[in-house]
């Protein structure tokens, strides 16, 4: 029991960290269509943001904040710089993989050969720990879950109930009657590239913080978990990136109390592979039933 | 029933197509507000081309486009909305994923806040089936349902003038009479022009009070519709003969 | 010519070999046939495994150094045999899994996840192929065959090497080029009217990842005879992507351009960065590789989608672009199940 239950939690500290990365991900996904293969570089880059800052003095939550804005940042120059000119240049979906790819491999790159192939790890407490029902739940952990909590709260809102996530919403499923409704499309295509960025650094710095030790590889190792929760819960739906997140941050952590902690990773590949075996389309998701339905 | 209103909606001379030759070609006609114009014509005539001339789809060749007296030839497709010219596609007409009352709203989205709220109450006012819909999801209306949250929609932005690209498509006899005789007919009342483009020609004529039969990319007539109202002469027009 | 140059020679012309029929491989999946294998590498890699297995003989005969399964010491070129079947079956496998009627992005990231799951159950399971340290002492099939001197064994199994690709070449030209590779290059650009035909485009997606997984298998045989030894760090899910730079490079589904491609990329890039006149860290050397990797696809992309050398018979619009005039605001107006 006292196993399960401390698997339990750290399995919500991982899911906290992937609901922040992956709804982003899945955000941006459903208003720009891109699948965007570099977005664990935006991470490692906003996580090394953050390392610079908290060196220099910074507390680590001030980094955090700090870093998710640069991550946004980073995220609409990547857009503008790259991705956005290779859309209107007409590129298909199918060349767009290997454009957010390559220029994945560019940015971890780069900052390897800034940074080296050396780990690094912040100046931060993790705080005394606290006991909540059988769950060992550090201080930093805790404050971990309530920003992912506070983040998942407000996107929800932001897109549920105000006019840029109406029009987020309906850029995802049919952007040219979007600006026939004056909708300035490359606008909000910024906003959710900004917001993506945002998330992915919060994400990195907390996950940076849960792994206690990073590198310049991390980011896009994390990406693949990122994707796992993301198309899980069904590409495109926020809510079904909480729900995949949860999953694959339980699944990884009771693997790794039960079974072997090398395999966690294993075992969430091949749950989202069985679900997409099941399910094409993920758990939860609007966009491809919704398409499916048009033609 | 002829206003005598100014021209809202001018098309001057109008030739456009995709990048190559010119599909339509010099093409003159104008709609009033409160009119309904309709273009029929047989299929491949240019009746797509037309729209998406003045939508910014396809390229405008040469001529001009005016729209309440203001030319709007070199307006960008995404400014359209601003000046006052709105549309309804024939095909993927509303977003499935939002609810009727977004719908709407998004349709307003170049309007402030409250002004964008306020429309709403006046859009449903002009179409009253609207208000018993504002709750659901608009991809599970029916088709007449859904063509009508999609005039509503144009509707929002407060536009001078509305296109119609063949909103009967798709609909049974019922529904294309209801679409056609109340939903275009409470288009029409609210004070815009209507251009309607139709594949079915004698029930659009019936609506509209002027006729542009187009064929091979050209007006072949311009004609008030109650001077037309003969399918025979209708169909040796659309023959070419 | 010193031992150390001709060894140098040697080496390079075998890197250059096994890339070519890799990026050829690579190339009637996604080149000719339009599957985003990200996961290819992992077929070069069981071929790898697989010939070391074959010709090592069991792990207790190493005295304990290196444990993996199974272990046999066959005669050559069985084992080189054996890691092609193992790549095709692999890639059936593999096949069935991820080419469903998935979108083309989907099907990509599923490749991914199979490349990723097959690093780390490597790694951590040391029984099946010596986990990180990897498989070694692999020793070159020449060895034993030919009595001769050590340089002149090498040098003929450069030549075995030159005579496979060769071979392989022949045998890509045939299917390419023929009714066979015209199939595969409707399924690439239009399954929907492949479909409407009465052909199971997936059937025919499973052809062309099952050849490319059993000349993945090859390559990797090879190569690992040569250099006697594999482990992980060499096929990480992004080694992948040399692979595919090769291919936008030299011009996708043009053979003759994908052999430029996979020579001038896969070795040449390498090459040019360790002879740069100015003294780097390794671990730069090895980030400036792939910076320069990843360049070269964007610049490609933009400049040139069709590559050096391209694909003849040109009688679709060029695969890179869409048609859809939306789509140059946005490449989302059509969402949904449709390939890319």
């Amino acid at each position: 029991m006292g196993v399960l239950m401390s698997a339990i939690g750290f399995g919500i500290v991982t899911a906290s960290i992937l609901a922040v990365s992956s709804v982003g991900f899945t955000l941006q996904f459903s208003v720009t269509n891109v699948f965007n293969l570099s977005f664990g570089s935006v991470m490692t880059g906003t996580g090394f943001i953050a390392y610079a800052l908290n060196t220099s003095g910074v507390s680590i939550w001030a980094s955090m904040a700090i870093g998710a804005l640069c991550g946004g940042v980073i995220s609409v120059a990547l857009n503008w710089l790259i991705f956005g000119r290779f859309i209107r240049h007409g590129i298909s979906r199918f060349g767009m993989v290997i454009v957010t790819i390559a220029t994945g491999l560019i940015c971890d790159n780069t900052i390897q050969a800034f940074v080296g192939p050396t780990f690094y790890a912040y100046n931060a407490q993790p705080g005394k720990a606290f006991n909540l029902a059988g769950m060992l739940l550090t201080g930093q952990e805790l404050i971990i879950i309530v920003i992912a909590a506070v983040m998942m709260t407000a996107t929800h809102v932001g897109l549920k109930s105000t006019r840029l996530g109406a029009a987020m919403r309906g850029l995802s499923v049919n952007a040219s009657l979007a600006r026939a409704c004056g909708v300035p499309t490359r606008r909000v295509v910024a906003v959710a590239w900004f917001a993506s960025g945002v998330m992915a650094g919060i994400g990195s710095v907390a996950l940076f913080l849960d792994t206690s030790t990073f590198a310049a590889t991390t980011g896009s190792q994390f990406l693949i978990m990122v994707i796992a929760a993301a198309v899980l819960g069904g590409v495109g739906s926020a809510e079904g990136a909480v729900v995949g997140a949860l999953v694959v941050g339980l699944a990884t952590e009771i693997t790794a109390a039960y079974w072997n902690p090398e395999l966690k990773d294993v075992v969430a590949f091949v749950v989202l592979i069985l679900v997409l075996l099941v399910r094409p389309q993920g758990m939860f998701s609007q966009l491809s039933s919704e398409r499916t339905a048009v033609g | 029933m002829r206003s005598t209103s100014a021209p809202s909606l001018v098309l001057d001379r109008v030739s456009a197509g995709y990048g190559g030759a010119a599909v339509i070609e010099d093409v003159s006609f104008s709609v009033r507000s409160g009119e309904v114009a309709c273009v029929v014509g047989p299929n491949g005539a240019g009746k797509s081309t037309l729209l998406r001339a003045i939508t910014r789809d396809a390229v405008l060749i040469s001529g001009r486009i005016l729209l309440a007296g203001e030319d709007i030839s070199e307006t960008a497709g995404n400014d359209l909305v601003r000046r006052g010219l709105a549309w309804v596609p024939q095909l993927d007409d509303v977003f499935p994923i939002l609810t009727v009352r977004e719908n709407l709203e998004l349709g307003g989205y170049s309007l402030d806040r409250r002004r964008m709220r306020a429309r709403v109450e006046e859009v449903v006012a002009i179409f009253p089936l609207l208000s018993r819909l504002l709750g659901r999801v608009a991809g599970q209306l029916s088709g007449g349902e859904r063509k009508l949250l999609a005039i509503g929609r144009a509707l929002m932005p407060g536009p001078s003038a509305v296109l119609l690209d063949e909103p009967t498509a798709g609909l049974s006899p019922e529904m294309t009479q209801l679409v056609l005789n109340t939903h275009v007919e409470e288009l029409r009342q609210s004070g815009v022009a209507v251009l309607l483009v139709e594949q079915r020609a004698l029930e659009a004529i019936a609506v509209s009070s002027e006729v542009h039969v187009m064929v091979d990319g050209r007006l072949r007539v311009s004609k008030q519709a109650r001077l037309l109202t003969d399918g025979e002469e209708l169909a040796r027009l659309f023959l070419g003969e | 010519m010193s031992a150390a140059t001709q060894l140098y020679l040697a080496t390079v012309s075998v890197y250059i070999c096994v890339n070519v029929i890799a990026s050829w491989a690579l190339d009637i999946q996604f080149g000719v046939t339009g599957v985003l294998n990200f996961s290819f590498v992992v077929f070069q890699a069981a071929g790898a495994y697989t010939a070391a297995i074959l010709s090592l003989g069991p792990s207790s005969s190493s005295g304990g150094f290196q444990r993996y399964v199974g272990g046999w010491r066959l005669p050559f070129p069985v084992p080189i045999i054996g890691a092609m079947v193992v790549g095709a079956v692999l890639a059936g496998v593999v096949g069935l899994v991820s080419l469903r009627r998935l979108r083309s992005d989907y099907q990509a990231m599923v490749m991914l996840v199979v490349s990723v799951i097959a690093t780390i159950v490597a790694e951590s399971q040391t029984g099946l192929v010596n986990g990180v340290a990897g498989i070694s002492l692999v020793a070159n099939p020449m060895v034993s065959l030919i009595h001769a001197t050590r340089q002149t064994q090498i040098w003929i199994f450069v030549l075995f090497c030159v005579f496979c690709m060769a071979l392989v070449g022949v045998v890509m030209y045939a299917t390419v080029y023929s009714p066979f590779g015209r199939v595969l290059r409707a399924v690439r650009e239009n399954d929907r009217a492949i479909e409407a035909l009465g052909r199971n485009a997936n059937r025919h997606r499973m052809q062309a990842f099952v050849i490319g997984g059993a000349l993945a298998g090859l390559s990797g045989a090879l190569l690992v005879e040569f250099i006697g030894a594999w482990a992980p760090n060499g096929w990480f899910y992004p080694e992948t992507f040399v692979f595919f730079t090769a291919v936008i490079v030299g011009g996708r589904g043009s053979l003759t351009g994908v052999a430029v491609g996979a020579a001038l990329v896969g070795v040449g890039v390498q090459q040019a960065v360790e002879y740069l006149p100015i003294t780097l860290n390794p671990s730069v050397i090895a980030s400036l590789e792939w910076i320069i990797t990843g360049i070269l696809t964007l610049v490609f992309l933009w400049t040139r989608p069709q590559g050096l050398l391209p694909e003849r018979r040109r009688r679709f619009p060029t695969p890179w672009r869409s048609d859809a005039p939306e789509l140059a605001e946005r490449s989302a107006a059509t969402k949904g199940d449709e390939r890319g």
